[in-house]
């Protein structure tokens, strides 16, 4: 009687399993780290306008031959005084499964506003950063790498 | 997990008080996707990658840094800083897994 009732139980839960995994796989909320990049810079911006400026350099190889490792560097004109300065930089790589590789929040003690880091690059791409200035103004900049290896997976 | 490997280098080696100086990081680090297979056992190795860097100088934080897997492996963060004078720029980050760790430089300007 035991055994019988035990195999019943088991029988419910693969049921249930097997009805709840795809509704879950459905319903799980898409976090910031799996979105486009579309979406993930409206996530930051939220709808505000994006001005491509001049004002952002990066310094990313134009052909890099590793895709594990590449150098970006972005730079930002700005007084960084107190009431005049770069709040943040965020860096995105358009093409990665995930698209967010940085975001940095700067202040006034910086002196210049400058990040670099190295990134992984999945294939031929455009990195693209997105800065926001203390006015609450969004600027970008992008350009395009070319990658010979892949550097994820 | 041990210690990590860790390193805080600052450009140029002299430097005054008023001057801007860069402050680079770097920590030996996996930075492991989630998407990688172990080529032995045939898993999949799991994320493990850094969620947040902090430069601080004499305990007040100046640049707060997310990041993503998408760095790469040992990755370097390089930021610049403005000497205000005498004392220690420490740095700490956090992983997804939680381990924390941290390493400091004093700084001392000439003039």
């Amino acid at each position: 009687m035991q055994r019988r009732s035990f195999l019943r139980g088991l029988g419910l839960v693969a049921v249930a399993s097997t009805v709840s995994t795809p509704t879950m796989l459905l319903a799980a909320p898409k976090g910031p780290n799996e979105l486009n990049i579309d979406l993930a810079v409206k996530a930051i911006t939220g709808a505000k306008a994006v001005v491509k400026s001049e004002k952002v350099h990066m310094k990313a190889p134009e052909i890099a031959e590793n895709g594990a490792v590449v150098p970006v560097t972005v730079t930002v004109d700005s007084p960084m005084t107190d009431d005049d300065y770069i709040k943040a930089i965020h860096i995105f790589a358009t093409k990665n499964s995930n698209v967010r590789c940085a975001d940095v929040m700067l202040t006034p003690m910086n002196g210049i506003a400058m990040f670099a880091t190295r990134v992984k690059l999945g294939k031929s791409q455009e990195i693209m950063a997105l800065v926001e200035t203390s006015k609450g103004e969004f600027l970008s900049t992008s350009q395009s790498v070319k990658v010979t290896i892949g550097g994820c997976g | 997990m041990g210690k990590r490997k860790s390193l805080i280098k600052i450009k140029p080696k002299k430097y005054k008080t008023g001057e801007i100086v860069k402050v680079s990081f770097m920590v030996m680090h996996p930075m492991d996707t989630g998407m990688r297979k172990n080529k032995k056992t045939g898993k999949i190795v799991p994320a493990h990658y850094i969620n947040e860097v902090k430069f601080m100088f004499n305990g007040k934080v100046f640049t707060t840094m997310k990041t993503w897997e998408s760095l790469s492996t040992n990755p370097v963060f390089t930021v610049n800083f403005k000497v205000p004078g005498k004392g220690k720029i420490t740095v700490s980050y956090t992983d997804n897994t939680g381990e924390s760790q941290e390493k400091s430089k004093k700084i001392k300007p000439k003039g």
